[in-house]
């Protein structure tokens, strides 16, 4: 089992973040884990007061990545929300249930346009799970 | 992918067959120079243009730009047509940011004049014209009002006072794509738009002072009004939040029309519907409204440069007034008649990463440019030189009307961060003129000129192609980033 959560990988024009976890579950938390890191320096440095419940439906375990996604990057952008702590209280492929907790950033130092399905598959590994998420930025 | 899987048609034109791969339905064909050819086999630009060649409907063949880079889903500088009623539109073949393109204004004013000037004036166009991530604009719309921009785009504009009459001739589609509808728009889009409007944004958008280095066509410039040593600006910019929030929306959408119309496809970010299908229609309704919107934003965003050459200038230099050159979309699909094998055929264009470049005779142009062909503005990488270039009879004949639309990228963000120091970037080009405002210096080193080909390159390849006719050299005074 590897500890890796998440990397980052080389894309010519935009950002790509490589994810692994155990079960879908955890390879949710720790892309929206990852994508923090893309929109902030230093996650651990945000404050947890702000909370949300977010649930989402979707066709498939990829489309729930985007959205999921998707949904955190809206926050970001809107209110410069930035989610560290993830309680997942359902996950299926197509649906997800879950309280995040997070605190506004003084500043971005990424702006994320948009989550893209760009070669997105999630695949089984020996390890687990993996995904790689293109982002447009 | 290898240089012997294409077939060089001309010197700037080369071909990969419809049997390189099964799932082809046309062949594609990318305009390159052969270190520009060999350049974008380093990354998967030119398979993701092969995947673009299998969307339903597809004619003629799928175009790369010289200017290619790898995207997700369709690269950056590819144009696909589909022929109407039942081929395809594509949100991914759009972009997520719909209507992304370039104004350019010029002064009267010759640049020994400015020069004085250049450093307050950057500052003031920085501190008008709000950048970078999460940034807001000084306007706040409610959402009746923000719907009224996007259904009526720069005719918005126009009532309340940030417009001229003849901003909107010159500007694509008159600033105002007809059938937008802001009912096809997602409420989150719409609370994305809101304060978004006269904003920069972050990432690759710019506004850029220049001065006219090199004039190759004497009669287009003096059409346009362009001469040596002229101050012109260049703003760069599209439909922030809202457009992106409508491409994801129908991204999303589109990933169930696809199994309903029985398409395939290599890529799901390709993922497209019949534009006669009702997901289809809808899209195009939504696209239009985010493309308005990018509209009304560039017009909003040269109001304040306007306004900050008043405030800078005015009472020190005469006639500092600021008029438009053009406008034009570079993320875009649009409904167009062109030549099918001898047939005139009505076809959705994608041009993502690529310019519509319409050839003298245009009935679409305005009056004053539609003997030279439509104005098309190339903007390099920073601190690089720029382009102004016009359509021609070839970009009609070859390439659906088209031509590139930048620098294109050759290095990831992540290594020009790497390789790069933005201060260090920043003194560099302070050492060779050019004043630099940069909300955030790791933003300025992703967009360094190494990270990106050679644009001077890219423009011999479309001049010598004849798919658009080099008028004007432009070189950085001035950049504001955000």
């Amino acid at each position: 089992m590897t500890n890796k959560r998440f990397e980052f990988v080389e894309h010519t024009a935009d950002w790509a973040l490589r994810v692994f976890g155990r079960d879908l579950a955890q390879l949710l938390v720790h892309a929206a884990e990852g994508m923090a890191s893309l929109l902030v320096e230093e996650p651990a440095a945000i404050a947890t007061g702000e909370e949300r419940h977010v649930e989402l439906a979707a066709g498939d375990a990829e489309s729930l990545l985007v959205e999921w996604l998707s949904e955190l990057a809206y926050w970001a952008e809107m209110e410069q929300l930035i989610f560290t702590q993830f309680e997942l209280s359902t996950v299926t492929p197509t649906h997800l249930e879950a309280t995040v907790r997070g605190g506004r950033a003084p500043e971005l130092q990424k702006h994320i346009k948009a989550v893209t399905y760009h070669n997105l598959a999630i695949t089984q590994t020996e390890a687990g799970l993996e995904a790689t998420v293109v982002f447009d930025v | 992918m290898k240089p012997q899987d294409f077939k060089k048609i001309t010197p700037y034109v080369h071909e990969i067959p419809k049997t390189f791969r099964p799932d082809m339905r046309v062949p594609a064909r990318f305009y390159a120079d052969d270190e520009l050819l060999a350049g974008a086999l380093d990354d998967k630009s030119l398979e993701q243009l092969v995947n673009t060649t299998t969307l339903p409907g597809i004619v003629k063949y799928a175009l790369a730009m010289p200017d290619i880079h790898q995207g997700y889903g369709f690269p950056i500088g590819g144009v696909v047509a589909t022929e109407l009623p039942d081929g395809v539109i594509s949100p991914g073949a759009v972009g997520y940011d719909i209507n992304c393109g370039v104004r350019l204004l010029a002064s009267h004013l010759h640049h020994d004049k400015v020069a004085p000037y250049l450093s307050d004036l950057a500052s003031a166009i920085q501190a008008n014209c709000p950048s970078g991530v999460g940034q807001g604009g000084s306007i706040r719309l409610k959402t009746h009002e923000l719907e009224r921009l996007v259904e009526q785009g720069a005719r918005w504009a126009l009532k309340e006072g940030y417009a001229t009459e003849m901003d909107l001739e010159r500007t694509e589609e008159n600033g105002r794509l007809e059938g937008a509808d802001a009912g096809k728009v997602s409420e989150r889009a719409k609370n994305r738009g809101k304060d978004q409007i006269g904003t920069l944004g972050a990432g690759n958008h710019f506004i850029e002072l220049d001065r006219v280095a090199e004039i190759f066509d004497e009669t287009a410039a003096q059409r346009m009004g362009l001469f040596p040593g002229q101050i012109v600006a260049q703003i760069h910019s599209g439909s922030r939040g809202f457009g992106h929030q409508v491409c994801t929306d129908y991204v999303k959408r589109f990933q169930t029309a696809v199994h309903k119309y029985g398409i395939q496809l290599p890529d799901r970010e390709l993922v497209c519907a019949p534009l006669s299908s009702p997901e289809g229609q809808d899209y195009l309704a939504a696209m239009k409204a985010a493309a308005n919107y990018a509209f009304v934003n560039r017009q909003v965003l040269a109001y304040h440069i306007r306004r900050s050459f008043e405030q800078v200038l005015a009472g020190k230099v005469k006639n500092h007034f600021v008029y438009q050159i053009y406008d034009i979309a570079h993320n875009m699909a649009k409904v167009e008649d062109h030549d099918v094998d001898g047939r005139q055929v009505r076809v959705c264009v994608h041009r993502k990463g690529a310019t519509r470049a319409f050839g003298p005779g245009s009935p679409v142009l305005p009056d004053v440019y539609r003997d030279i062909g439509q104005p098309v503005l190339v903007p390099g990488s920073m601190g690089t030189a720029s382009w102004v270039l016009v359509g021609t009879e070839g970009s009609m004949a070859q390439s659906f009307g088209s031509t590139c639309h930048g620098a294109g990228r050759t290095m990831s963000r992540r290594q020009a961060k790497k390789n790069v120091r933005g201060s260090e970037l920043r003194e560099e080009l302070e050492e060779q003129g050019v004043h630099v405002r940069a909300g955030s210096m790791a933003g300025l080193a992703e967009e360094a000129p190494t990270a990106y080909k050679d644009v001077d390159r890219v423009i011999e390849v479309v001049h010598g192609a004849g798919i658009a006719r080099k008028v004007a050299r432009l070189v950085p005074v001035a950049v504001i980033k955000g």
